[in-house]
């Protein structure tokens, strides 16, 4: 017994422990309802105003820090979070996450390469529109004959 | 039996015991003295720590702060570094999603890129 009084843990090691235990668990702030956000946070998070109160506390808050922001976007850039605001609180946490992944793989990329899949991104786009216009022409008359 | 034995025989005798010792002994005997002795020396500090107040080669940190509180003020210290650390490393972890996040929602690239 002698051999394990040696290797007793010191008091003062055992009280950090669990001092660490307790400090380091996750611990997220209460999310407030719609009502209690302020004006700035009102407006920034405008297109969530019927679902904000159903939404996850974690997700919330992480929105609530996103629209710390929003007073410092052009206005381009105020739009473009409205408009994508909504399709991203319906994200799953993992597709989120994937998401960001995936954005800081892009934003690694050497500028030219990033300059380039853009461009790729836009010709793609244009192309869809075009066919969705194209098809919208031919699928009006269709739908007349009826 | 009328010889007595006082403590400056008995050194005597001892002494003269000893070289009559075989040099195998003499050097087992020299070996752990010298074990004793290098324990000795490594216990001594905590010796002196307790009878701090009457040794005059006092630690510094003996005198500004009791010993016995010494560990706990370590302790004290390691924690409040780590969890400093930790809080700075989560804050970081926090503020790169945050910005991450309003990235993909401001940026000229649509969502979906970064979604699908």
């Amino acid at each position: 017994m002698k051999g394990f009084v040696h290797f007793k843990i010191p008091r003062p090691i055992v009280a950090v422990f669990l001092l660490l235990c307790l400090t380091s668990s996750p611990c997220s702030a209460a999310a407030p309802s719609w009502r209690s956000l302020t004006p700035t946070q009102h407006e920034a998070l405008a297109p969530l105003v019927g679902q904000w109160d159903i939404l996850p506390e974690i997700q919330r808050n992480r929105l609530l820090k996103t629209a710390k922001y929003y007073p410092k976007m052009t206005p381009e850039q105020k739009q473009r979070y409205h408009d994508r605001l909504e399709k991203w609180s319906k994200l799953t946490p993992e597709q989120r996450e994937a998401a960001r992944k995936r954005y800081r793989a892009f934003k690694k990329l050497p500028a030219k390469e990033r300059e380039r899949i853009k461009q790729e991104l836009k010709a793609e786009q244009a192309k869809k529109a075009q066919q969705s216009a194209a098809s919208g022409v031919s699928a009006a008359p269709a739908t007349n004959q009826h | 039996m009328t010889n007595k034995l006082n403590p400056g025989k008995i050194a005597q005798l001892l002494t003269k015991s000893t070289q009559q010792m075989d040099e195998a002994t003499l050097s087992a005997l020299a070996n752990a003295r010298q074990n004793a002795l290098n324990r000795r020396s490594v216990r001594a500090p905590v010796f002196t720590l307790t009878s701090a107040s009457a040794h005059s080669s006092v630690r510094w940190t003996d005198r500004l702060i009791p010993h016995s509180a010494q560990p706990w003020i370590a302790a004290g210290l390691l924690a409040a570094i780590l969890f400093a650390g930790t809080s700075y490393w989560q804050h970081v972890q926090e503020q790169q999603i945050d910005e991450t996040d309003v990235a993909i929602l401001t940026g000229d690239l649509p969502i979906e890129v970064f979604v699908n």
